[in-house]
Order: structure tokens, then C-alpha cells, then sequence
């Protein structure tokens, strides 16, 4: 049979960030594969020697939109382990609060994705619906849906009320029930089973060999998470499991995602029963005395590492980030090889590659005054429907349902 | 002659198949959506996209065969509308029936398909082509199925018109319990045949973009949308006509039982396309061949034996 | 933990410093001799059991390249190997991609970003600057500055 080569990408459906994968086909399968990254190169690294250890906590939380606090948080340890400063046990707990909301978000938003990878567009909608709940409980929180800005050197920013507290134990209750009612149906489905069991093969060897993290890693039977093996802030204190599963294919990596979703309600509610009283940061010194330090963290795609060297002045030296999901890009070839076209998309999408999202509040600034104004969706609404009937174009009889 | 016209042109021909196709695009579309928890198009949608399409401009790739691409929709279209003309709507006869007019309709039905791989041929495209291969393979493994089991109650009923088939399951109703598997053959086989969910995998989007119609814009895609539509009546139709062959003397009564039965079967297809995730063609493939083909064919073996023992 | 790890490395290793390294709660960052460094990182692998390689740090430190080989054990000790490379071009270093097989874009990023030729490396699409970047820019070397910001990758040249 004729070969053709079928490039996937840059731009494809299938992907939601710039990567391109050359697939060398055989009829329906994959004969070869060439993953070509690096789209998304934008320089973050050496943009980081020329700013203060302040600015890159802002600059490196958007790496990603998704594991911004992943980034953030390991990026602060670092510094607050060079600069020698101990965090209040209260700020630790609300890091790792959001982080785990985060986690629930990131895999929330990728069972969705799967879910469309699969042609199953009703998971998808499922699925991002009910995310707007941790969705919203970020924004209270944080006051942004992604990019939180929580962390800073030495703390949090925000502190979390009684109220707030009781609101995130009822929106894990919904999530729970929810993500109960997945398991119990989605994972059980016949024609789920059928799409992704045996799909993307790695088995545990190989899955060592390529250096995988995260859920892909423990969905081949390997027990390896930073929070249990190399606990940074209150992680020690807090009682869960490390979720294996020894399928090996994308269904164990499904299987994997949804049960840490689980745990993760698990750790919110320690989390919220323990949370100490005191302050929420110290000082940290501007200039942070010469050294260096790596940090892992346990992002919701895997390991996160972040390395900083310090040379004594108020701005790194070199800051190195290695983000998961570079870790498992070495993978995806193996994983395509001898697979079928049809479930390129959903290996792809099975090691959970990032992408950005978009905010719903905007920051309005007056070119001629200089003022800036904060407006929410509804003000920014009427606004819009202002500034167009002044065009002659009346939107605001279509009534919003 | 001008009656003729009209028939071909207005009723029952292309404008009232198109009009009533929007209207079951937006059944299915809305159900679609309230099903997956989602609000769902206005009831002009389907219209409004229709006419969008319309007034796009289109773009001919310069690699295409110019004359073959702009050909195909429009003859997929023109044969879904030809094979209305033989189905029947407000009477148990269609408005020209002849003595084996479901094999032309089946006949007619097929051209779509054809019509399909032939734009994804001729739009030189990789993803086209690849989606134009896929819809060729799939319709030799859904097409037997369908065909078989739509033939299994014309066995029964001894003829092969549609007249004729439902003329006899009106003085035997009791025969239409037997044709139950048939049925059910035919509604999954008919996801094939319009490519949707479970097995939309000509135009899987995430694996090769817009298959087929990668390359289509403007005028030619609102024909093909306008085929797709129109073949789910048809299709609809066709299957109530056969398994649901209920009909009363009113003229009227019997249009609204038309709608009645299409509606309860595109609710069905809907349904199946909300619960069910995209299969592989591999799977897609064994599935019709090892499932419903072995089903289908005991069911003409079981008709065949009702017919010689009990009928004779 | 940590003392143990070092310890015997010291022992297989006469030659390196052991006593300069930097201990911390679960992390040893040790300096070892260039001509021994892919010796260590397979003496680390097989008998320490350190398999995973977390990943690759390149760093200009203003008067020679480091280079920082980041390895972990499942009980959550993280150990640096560093090693060096002057200011020569061209600069030549090892691959570990025998002892690591995910070391792939980490070894083509320190081609990339810092120019430094990984010897042993197979054939690919250089990562992550486009294929467009110009020849001989190295974006981490201290010695490189943008030309000027919102420059496209074409003009930025020293």
C-alpha cells in the first residue's frame, strides 16, 4: 500500500496550541511519526534575567493558563528558599488549596476535551459544564477564573473567609456527586471503552525510559507524584493516595484523571478542616542572597520543575523551566507509532498538552485620560450595546436567556 | 407538464423536501443540545445558516477539477430530492409508484455517498481525500446491513414496492412485530448513511479537519449541508413508510402521522447521536459485518420461512 | 539520606569534591569533573537508582557555560551533577541519552538556546526557536541581547 505523509498541525482541530505532528500513513495507520514543537517558544526564560524575583512570580505564572499556579507556586519556592524566609503555615494551606482547585479544573477541562477528541461531544458539554463550578469558586477566591495571581514572595495574596470556606465544601460536594456519576457511566460506556482501551500503548518500561510524569506515567503502573514523594508546603500533613492504574493505554490515563479528581475533593476538605490561623506573608528582601535551587511540583499534567540561580543582586540570574508536559512530548511518537489515524487526537490529547484560556474581566483604560476603570461582564454588556446603537445597530431588544 | 414542474419543483419536490428538512435539522439540533445540558439554536437557525452559506463566496481550490466540484453537490442533491418523489407522505402511496420503486429509492440514496467520496476525490486535498476513502469504506460495511434488513419486510410482504409493503402490513399488522430487529438494524445503519455520531468518521474533525467537505465553501457546502439534511427525511421517511406503515383516510391526518412518525424517528437518531462516542473505522467496520449483517440476514431467513410456511 | 548518596559517590569517584557539594532536605548539588560526568550520571542510574532525569539546566554564569544534569530517585532525593564548558567555540559536550532516553528535547533545547553542540544527538527539527532563526544566535548566552523589542526573529543579531 502507498505511504502519504498527513501533516496534523501547526493549526488543526484537534489542537488547541500551536505543535505539528508528522504522521506518515499507511491506509488508516500510522507508520511513522515526527512530533515538531516549540510553536509556542516566547522567550520566558531570558525575559526573566532582566526582571525582578517580584515581576517573574507575574511574568512566570503565564506560562500556562491552566497550571498557572502550578508555575507560580513552584517558581516562589525557589526564591523563598534562596532568600531563607520560613512561609506562614496559613499561606502553605491556601496554595495548596489552589492548587488542588486547579487540579480539578485542569482535569475537569480535559475530560471535556477528550470527550471531543472521541466524537463524544455530550461528555464535552458535560463536563465544562459542570468545571464552571470550581470555575467559580476560583473566581471567588482569586477574582480570576485562570492567571490568579495568588501567590507572592513569602505568602498569598488573598485570605479565605469562613463564608468562602463553607461555599468551596458545597461546591465539592457537587463535584463529587458529578464526578461520581462520570465514573460510574462514563467509564463503564461501551463505546468509550472501545475508543480508548488499547489506544497509545506505553508500558511501564517504556514509560520510565522516555522520563513520562504525571498521570500518563501513573496510568502505567507507576506510583510517582512529587506531592507524596518530595512534599513541598503542608502536603506532609495531608492525608491521600497516589492513583495508579494499570491499563497503560488512554483509558488508564482516564481512569487515573477522574480518580484524582477524587482525591482532590479529599485533600480540599483537609485542607479546610486544618487551615491554621496567622498571618498570610513575610518580607521577603529584594536582593536575594547568591545560591541556587530547583523545585518540584506536582502540577495537574505532572511534574513541574523550576531551578533558579541567584547572583545577589534583585534579579535571577537564570531562571530554568521545565513544564510536564515536555517531559511526556518524548512519548508521543512511541505512543502514535502503529496506531490508527482516528486516535491520533486522542494520544495527543491524553498526555494533556496546555493551552491559554481567556479572562471574563477586562481592564478598561481611557487612551485620553489615562484612567483605568474595572468593568464586569454585564457593565461591559451595556457598554458594548451602547457604543453600537451609536453605529445604528440595536441589539438590546434580543432578550439573553 | 407543469404539474410535473410542481411536483418537482414545490410539492413534494425540492422546496417542500428543503423546507422540511430545516425543520427537522432544528428538531434534531435542539434535541441534540437538550440533551447535552446545552440551550440550542432559535427555530430559524438552520435557515439563517443556509442563507449565510449561500451569500459566502465560494473558493474553488486551483489543484480541484473545476467542473467535477461544483457538479458533485448539486447531483447528491438533486438524487436525495428524487428519491422523495417515491416515498409516500399523505397516503400509502407515493406520488408515482411503480412496481419496484424501494430499489430505485435505494438506488437514489446511495448516489449521495458516491457523491461524497467523488468531492473528496476531486478536491485533491489530503484530508478530502482520506475523508472521500473513508465514506467509501464505510458505505460497503453499513450498506448491506441497511439494504438487507430494509428488504427483509418487502420479502415478507412479497412485493417490491412501497405501495405494496404497506398495503400488506396494513391488513397484517401482526407481521410488523417480526420485523422489529430489522428496524433497529436499520435506524444504526442509517447514522452510517448520514454520517453522524457513532459514526461520523468521514468528517471527523479532529482527525481530518472537514473530511470531505475540507475543501467547500459558500454555494457548493449549503448543498451539501442542504443534501445531508434532506437525506435524514428521507431516510426518516423511508423507514417509517416500511416498519410504521400506519395510515388513516384524511389526507391531512395522514401528513401530520407523516410528521409524527419522521419526528419520533429523528428524536431516536438524535438520542443515539448524543449517548454514544465516534467509533473507529476498523470497529466501524467489524461491527456492521460481524453485527448487523448476521442479524439482518437471519431476518430475511425468518421472513422467508414465515412467508413459505404460514403465508403460502 | 543525602550524606549516604554523596558518600558513595566519593568513593566510586576519588576525583570529585564531594565536600564542596551542597546539601539540603532531599537535594545534593555536586560538581563534578567534565571528562567524568556521563560516568557518573550511569553510576548514579544503575547503582544509586536514580532513573529519572528531571531535566537539563544550560546556564551562562558570565564567564563559562554550566551545565546541570537534574536526577531523582523515587524516595525524593534530587541530585545535580554540574559540569562545565569554556567560552571555546565550538562548544562540545557529551550525550546521556544512552543512560536517558528522555533527554531528547532537553539536549536539543541546550543547542537551541545556549549553542552548545550535543555530540551523539540524532537528527531533528531544531527546538524550540523557529526554523527561520537565524545561524549563530543564541538567545542565553549573557553575550546576546534582542536587537530591540517587537523585532521579528530575522533581525535579532548582535
Amino acid at each position: 500500500m502507498s505511504k502519504i505523509m498527513v501533516p496534523l498541525g501547526p493549526q488543526h482541530p484537534a489542537l488547541e496550541e500551536p505543535e505539528s505532528f508528522n504522521l506518515l500513513l499507511e491506509g488508516e495507520r500510522v507508520a511513522a511519526s515526527q512530533v515538531c514543537i516549540g510553536y509556542n517558544h516566547r522567550g520566558m526564560e531570558k525575559a526573566a534575567e532582566s526582571r525582578t524575583y517580584l515581576q517573574n512570580v507575574y511574568l512566570l505564572e503565564r506560562i500556562c493558563g491552566i497550571c498557572s499556579h502550578s508555575h507560580s507556586t513552584c517558581y516562589v519556592q525557589t526564591v523563598e528558599d534562596l532568600a531563607g524566609v520560613e512561609v506562614p503555615q496559613r499561606a502553605l494551606y491556601i496554595r495548596a488549596l489552589i492548587g488542588e482547585l486547579e487540579r480539578i479544573h485542569s482535569h475537569m477541562l480535559w475530560l471535556g476535551i477528550a470527550g471531543h477528541e472521541i466524537g463524544f461531544m455530550t461528555l464535552f458539554m458535560y463536563a465544562w459544564k459542570d468545571r464552571e463550578i470550581v470555575m467559580d469558586i476560583l473566581e471567588m477566591l482569586t477574582g480570576n477564573r485562570i492567571n490568579y495571581g495568588m501567590n507572592t514572595l513569602g505568602g498569598v495574596r488573598r485570605d479565605v473567609t469562613p463564608e468562602m470556606a463553607d461555599k468551596i465544601r458545597e461546591a465539592v460536594g457537587q463535584l463529587q456527586e458529578r464526578t461520581e456519576y462520570y465514573s460510574r457511566v462514563i467509564l463503564g460506556e461501551e463505546t468509550v471503552y472501545l475508543r480508548l482501551s488499547g489506544v497509545g500503548k506505553l508500558s511501564k518500561a517504556d514509560a520510565l525510559r522516555f522520563d513520562t510524569t504525571g498521570p500518563v506515567l501513573r496510568a502505567s503502573g507507576v506510583g510517582r507524584d512529587v506531592r507524596r514523594d518530595d512534599p513541598n508546603g503542608i502536603y506532609p500533613n495531608l492525608d491521600f493516595q497516589v492513583i495508579t492504574d494499570d491499563h497503560e493505554d488512554v483509558y488508564g490515563r482516564t481512569v487515573v484523571r477522574v480518580k484524582e479528581l477524587l482525591e482532590s475533593y479529599k485533600i480540599i476538605r483537609q485542607i479546610l478542616d486544618q487551615l491554621p490561623d496567622g498571618p498570610l506573608t513575610v518580607k521577603v528582601p529584594n536582593r536575594i542572597p547568591a545560591g541556587e535551587c530547583i523545585s518540584r511540583y506536582e502540577a495537574p499534567r505532572g511534574e513541574d520543575i523550576h531551578y533558579t540561580r541567584s547572583n545577589g543582586t534583585d534579579k535571577p540570574d537564570r531562571v530554568k523551566v521545565r513544564a510536564p508536559t515536555l517531559a511526556n512530548s518524548a512519548a508521543i511518537a512511541h505512543m502514535l507509532d502503529g496506531g490508527y489515524l482516528a486516535d491520533v487526537p486522542i494520544v495527543i490529547a491524553a498526555i494533556d498538552p496546555c493551552f491559554s484560556c481567556t479572562d471574563r474581566m477586562v481592564r478598561v483604560t481611557d487612551a485620553n485620560s489615562g484612567q483605568a476603570q474595572s468593568m464586569d461582564w454585564e457593565s461591559l454588556r451595556r457598554y458594548s450595546a451602547q457604543w453600537y446603537r451609536k453605529q445604528g445597530m440595536d441589539f438590546s431588544r434580543i432578550p439573553l436567556r | 407538464m407543469a404539474l410535473d414542474l410542481f411536483y418537482i419543483v414545490i410539492f413534494p419536490g425540492f422546496l417542500f423536501l428543503g423546507a422540511i428538512s430545516l425543520v427537522f435539522e432544528y428538531i434534531d439540533r435542539k434535541l441534540y443540545a437538550r440533551l447535552q445540558n446545552r440551550i440550542g439554536p432559535r427555530w430559524y437557525q438552520p435557515l439563517a445558516d443556509i442563507i449565510k452559506l449561500l451569500t459566502k463566496e465560494t473558493i474553488i481550490p486551483k489543484e480541484a477539477d473545476r467542473r467535477f466540484f461544483a457538479a458533485v453537490p448539486m447531483v447528491a442533491l438533486a438524487a436525495t430530492t428524487a428519491a422523495f418523489l417515491y416515498v409516500p407522505i399523505w397516503s400509502s402511496r407515493s406520488l408515482m409508484p411503480f412496481a419496484s420503486d424501494l430499489i430505485v429509492v435505494l438506488y437514489f440514496l446511495t448516489i449521495p455517498t458516491l457523491c461524497f467520496f467523488l468531492a473528496g476525490w476531486f478536491s485533491s486535498s489530503l484530508f478530502a481525500q482520506i475523508g472521500g476513502v473513508r465514506a467509501l469504506t464505510q458505505l460497503f460495511a453499513y450498506e448491506v446491513p441497511l439494504y438487507m434488513a430494509l428488504l427483509a419486510p418487502a420479502l415478507l410482504a412479497g412485493t417490491w414496492s412501497i405501495s405494496g409493503i404497506t398495503a400488506f402490513y396494513h391488513q397484517h399488522p401482526i407481521y410488523l412485530l417480526l420485523n422489529i430487529p430489522a428496524f433497529c438494524i436499520c435506524i444504526i445503519s442509517a447514522q452510517g448513511k448520514l454520517e453522524r455520531v457513532p459514526f461520523d468518521i468521514p468528517d471527523a474533525e479532529t482527525e481530518i479537519v472537514g473530511g470531505t467537505f475540507t475543501e467547500y465553501s459558500g454555494r457548493l457546502l449549503a448543498l451539501f449541508k442542504m443534501t445531508l439534511n434532506s437525506e435524514m427525511v428521507v431516510v426518516a421517511a423511508l423507514i417509517a413508510a416500511i416498519f410504521i406503515p400506519v395510515f388513516v383516510q384524511s389526507a391531512i391526518l395522514n401528513f401530520l402521522l407523516f410528521l409524527v412518525k419522521v419526528f419520533v424517528i429523528v428524536f431516536v437518531l438524535a438520542l443515539m447521536r448524543a449517548s454514544f462516542a465516534r467509533f473507529r473505522i476498523d470497529q466501524m467496520i467489524s461491527f456492521c459485518w460481524k453485527v448487523l449483517a448476521p442479524i439482518s440476514l437471519a431476518q430475511i431467513l425468518v421472513d422467508i420461512i414465515v412467508r413459505g410456511i404460514i403465508l403460502k | 539520606m543525602e550524606n549516604e548518596v554523596l558518600q558513595k559517590i566519593a568513593e566510586r569517584f576519588p576525583s570529585v569534591a564531594a565536600e564542596q557539594a551542597v546539601v539540603k532536605h532531599h537535594r545534593i548539588y555536586l560538581s563534578v569533573p567534565n571528562e567524568l560526568l556521563v560516568e557518573a550520571l550511569s553510576f548514579c542510574y544503575e547503582e544509586l537508582n536514580f532513573r529519572h532525569l528531571c531535566t537539563i539546566t544550560g546556564l551562562d554564569n558570565g564567564k563559562e557555560y554550566e551545565l546541570l544534569y537534574h536526577i531523582s530517585k523515587d524516595d525524593g532525593l534530587l541530585l545535580t551533577l554540574k559540569r562545565t564548558a569554556p567560552y571555546q567555540e565550538p562548544v562540545v559536550i557529551p550525550t546521556v541519552l544512552s543512560i536517558y532516553q528522555g533527554a531528547t528535547f532537553y539536549e536539543r533545547e541546550l543547542e537551541g538556546l545556549l549553542g552548545i553542540k550535543v555530540e551523539g544527538l540524532p537528527e531533528g527539527r531544531q527546538y524550540p526557536l523557529p526554523d527561520n532563526w537565524p545561524q549563530g544566535e543564541y538567545p542565553l548566552r549573557k553575550s546576546w541581547k534582542p536587537k530591540q523589542a517587537g523585532g521579528a526573529g530575522q533581525e535579532a543579531s548582535v
